[in-house]
């Protein structure tokens, strides 16, 4: 039993720092908020290079075939920075799909395009509802001709608009099924809707009978709802992991400025209101640690608990990352409250990763199901 | 990165399991003498003073042994040993401070309840700033006579002995004229008044020192360095129950899952509401969150690293939690959550205790207050974290630096 990360995963998550600090500044940050795509190509292929882009990939397919536990350090490190880019959304929301489930053709075509940064990828998995049970899912795929055609409209698609190919799932005759979809193709229309953490970009996707053929179907007829349901895993353990960057960077500024700032002729963090808000922080961003490596190594190992153990992570991170990350504005003041200081970056990409994959409360109903039966 | 236990760690486990199968008691122990002789059972087991030096009765045996041995009970529901601060506090002092003839004379009969324990630290003015303490420790020579009061002595009516700290030089500043020592509870200068808990028993005492007799031999360390000697004890209250703690709360969580399946309000069991569920899957996952925790603290602990101040923040997150836990009890069990007798029989609402007896959810719910107090309460745990992890400013304190 060891919970401590051995020394090529130390190496690797001081690499990545250091590649961030470089190239994933607040300016760099700042400026992809204004731009069309949002994410800039140079660092993307400085990190296809690194071998990031494929990480979890076998090599055969130009992948580092590395785990769950290293996937979450780059992510946490992403949070750190804010980096705005499709990693998650190409990598795991992409990638694991694919992997999980996809034919021998559809890996020797994507995983290496994925790796090397040649193509991005994504999913839609929201739908009206905003239910992220896979069971939800209303979107319809009908046969046409030796193909589908596929019907329905996506929520909040995450880096749709930069997306070579998406993965959709929509219900067929033998039941939940996963589509790779072109979003320019004919019968998709993207929409970008626009949320206040810029550097986070959302599409709504809307197929009126969008064709696709058979090699686009992922899994088999029928077969979405367990890749689905991995991937959701997976997704909803990385952006815990980026949560908790964002919220550790928060709690490093606030406790940084509780050193410096004056007031009533102290420093404000001889002020036990200020320094226990910032025990309390340390303590959410520790918790989350424990909870999002244990389950990144749960998911990894094939652990007994590995399903429950994704939605202990997401519930507990979804809040505690959004208090730590609130608390750090808190302790700052009204200069936390501007533009131009870089807290409310962290701040806006913790809320948005809140919601996705499952917030706190879809989470704790998976927990009751399980602890119900368990009882 | 690897949460999976170990092979020898497996079988050790089972080893233990097997022992606990075949020694456990029909009936758990009520009175003292019964509560020595399972004590005495663990002791000829190999359970006690896992981490002590052989020579002296204890075991030598790794952290991780520890924690399973720990867990095992707790997952048998298996009585607590008695003599807990001896076991706990006041032996791992000896280990630590003490000098050969008083590991000798003293730390084998801990281990077999031949002697019993408390810990007088706490003075009705001094709490959590301890080092106040005001009980004073005279030199006549060939002893100390000792004067004073404590409160809140656990245990301080059964004890035998108590690891006393007292003020053997009152002219330098606060933290440097205290001494710590082990006085016998035996004597006529010693009286002692239990007080009664919030939860009705009386676990906890007053005890007054008037001209009692300390011997020279019985004095830990040097002469005025009993607060770094203290401060060393508080640090043994965290870490090798880590694991068992949790395996507490986990099996009193599955008994609350299951009256919330029994228990109907509105014509339907209170497992089918949204609300109850909500509650009951934030705790589970706060409950499974604190035992990661327990395997990061055991992962240092194995490793042979002292979690310094990171015990600090173990001890304020799960204590913390507790209260969450028992306070969620109670809104889930209503009124049946408050019953300290009298509850249904096929609602199965008893609980297992920390100290391995069947108790109540009203019990659990009071007791839960005492953790967030004890051993440093909340807001110190806060201060050391802020200070000592965090590296911020020290707050500007009225005795900072100046003589009391
Ligand atoms: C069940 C139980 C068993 C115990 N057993 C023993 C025992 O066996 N032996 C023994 O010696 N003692 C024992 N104690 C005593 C325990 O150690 C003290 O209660 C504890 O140290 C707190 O001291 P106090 O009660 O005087 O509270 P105080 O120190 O007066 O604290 C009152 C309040 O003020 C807060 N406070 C105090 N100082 C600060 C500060 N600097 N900053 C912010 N807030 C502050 C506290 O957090 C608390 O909320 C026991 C206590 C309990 C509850």
């Amino acid at each position: 039993m060891n919970f401590s990360f051995s020394d090529d995963q130390v190496l690797l998550k001081n690499s990545v720092r250091a590649l961030l600090d470089e190239h994933c500044k607040p300016e760099h940050v700042r400026a992809m908020m204004d731009d069309k795509t949002g994410y800039g190509e140079p660092l993307w292929g400085e990190m296809a290079k690194l071998g990031w882009l494929g990480l979890p990939f076998p090599e055969q397919y130009g992948g580092a075939g590395l785990g769950l536990v290293e996937l979450a350090l780059i992510h946490e490190e992403m949070g750190r920075a804010a980096y705005p880019g499709p990693f998650l959304a190409s990598v795991v929301l992409g990638g694991f799909p694919i992997l999980l489930g996809g034919s021998a053709a559809q890996k020797e075509k994507w995983l290496p395009a994925i790796a090397s940064g040649r193509a991005r990828l994504s999913a839609a998995l929201q739908e009206d509802r905003l239910d992220c049970d896979p069971a939800g899912i209303t979107t319809t795929a009908a046969r046409a001709g030796d193909g589908w055609a596929l019907t329905g409209v996506k929520r909040f698609v995450p880096w749709a608009h930069v997306a070579d190919a998406l993965l959709v799932p929509a219900r067929g005759p033998e039941g939940l099924s996963l589509f790779l979809v072109d979003p320019k193709g004919a019968g998709a229309a993207l929409k970008p809707v626009t949320g206040m953490d810029l550097t986070t970009r959302w599409s709504e996707l809307r197929l009126d009978g969008a064709r696709v053929g058979a090699d686009a179907l992922v899994g088999g007829a029928g077969g979405g709802g367990a890749i689905l349901e991995s991937t959701l895993r997976r997704a909803a353990v990385c952006a815990s992991a980026e949560m908790l960057g964002a919220a550790r960077r928060s709690l490093d500024m606030a406790v940084g400025y509780a050193k410096v700032r004056e007031q009533f002729g102290q420093l404000i963090g001889t002020f036990q209101a200020i320094r226990h808000k910032c025990a309390e922080m340390l303590m959410e961003v520790e918790n989350s640690h424990s909870a999002v490596y244990y389950a990144a190594w749960a998911l990894e190992a094939g652990a007994e608990d590995a399903a429950i153990a994704a939605s202990i992570c997401k519930s507990y991170v979804s809040e505690s990352a959004r208090k730590v990350c609130g608390e750090a504005i808190q302790v700052h003041g009204g200069i936390g409250f501007t533009w131009e200081y870089d807290l409310h970056l962290y701040f806006k990409r913790a809320k948005s990763l809140e919601v996705q994959f499952g917030d706190a409360e879809y989470h704790r109903e998976l927990i009751a199901r399980h602890v119900s039966s368990a009882s | 990165m690897d949460l999976n236990y170990s092979p020898e760690d497996v079988a050790y486990r089972k080893q233990v399991r097997t022992w606990l199968e075949r020694n456990l008691p029909f009936s758990p122990p009520r009175t003292l003498e019964e509560r020595k002789v399972w004590h005495r059972k663990l002791y000829e087991g190999g359970f006690l003073g896992m981490g002590w030096p052989k020579e002296y009765g204890g075991q030598g045996a790794r952290p991780m042994e520890q924690a399973i041995v720990a867990d095992e009970m707790a997952h048998a529901a298996a009585p607590a040993p008695t003599n807990g601060l001896g076991l706990g506090i006041v032996g791992p002092t000896i280990v630590v401070h003490g000098n050969e003839w008083q590991k000798k004379r003293y730390l084998r009969k801990i281990l077999t309840a031949e002697e019993m324990w408390c810990q007088l630290y706490s003075e009705p003015n001094s709490g959590s700033d301890l080092a106040s303490l005001k009980t004073s420790a005279e030199d006549k020579g060939d002893h100390f006579m000792v004067n004073g009061q404590k409160i809140w002595t656990s245990g301080g009516k059964v004890a035998d002995w108590g690891l006393l700290l007292a003020r053997t030089d009152p002219k330098v500043p606060k933290h440097k004229g205290i001494t710590c020592f082990l006085m016998s509870m035996r004597q006529p200068g010693v009286e002692v008044r239990p007080l009664k808990q919030i939860t009705g028993s009386a676990e906890f005492c007053e005890v007054f020192m008037t001209n009692a007799r300390v011997e020279k031999e019985n004095q830990i360390g040097k002469l005025g360095e009993g607060w770094a000697i203290a401060n060393t004890t508080l640090g043994y209250e965290r870490g090798g129950r880590s694991l068992a703690r949790i395996s507490g709360y986990a099996a009193q969580y599955h008994r609350l899952v299951g009256a919330a399946k029994k228990l109907m309000r509105n014509g339907r069991p209170l497992m089918e509401s949204p609300t109850v569920r909500q509650r009951l899957g934030k705790i589970w996952a706060d409950l499974e969150v604190e035992r990661y925790n327990a395997l990061r603290v055991l992962t240092q602990l194995e490793k042979g690293e002292h979690p310094g101040a990171g015990g600090s923040l173990t001890k304020l997150s799960y204590s913390e939690f507790e209260k969450r836990f028992m306070e969620v009890a109670q809104e889930i069990l209503g009124p049946y959550g408050q019953l300290t007798d009298g509850a249904p029989a096929e609602l199965a609402l008893e609980i297992d205790t920390a100290v391995g007896e069947m108790g109540t959810w009203a019990y659990g719910f009071l007791w839960s207050r005492a953790g967030t107090i004890y051993a440093g309460s909340s807001e110190i745990q806060k201060n050391v974290i802020g200070e000592r992890i965090l590296g911020l400013p020290k707050e500007s304190r009225a005795d900072r630096g100046g003589a009391r």
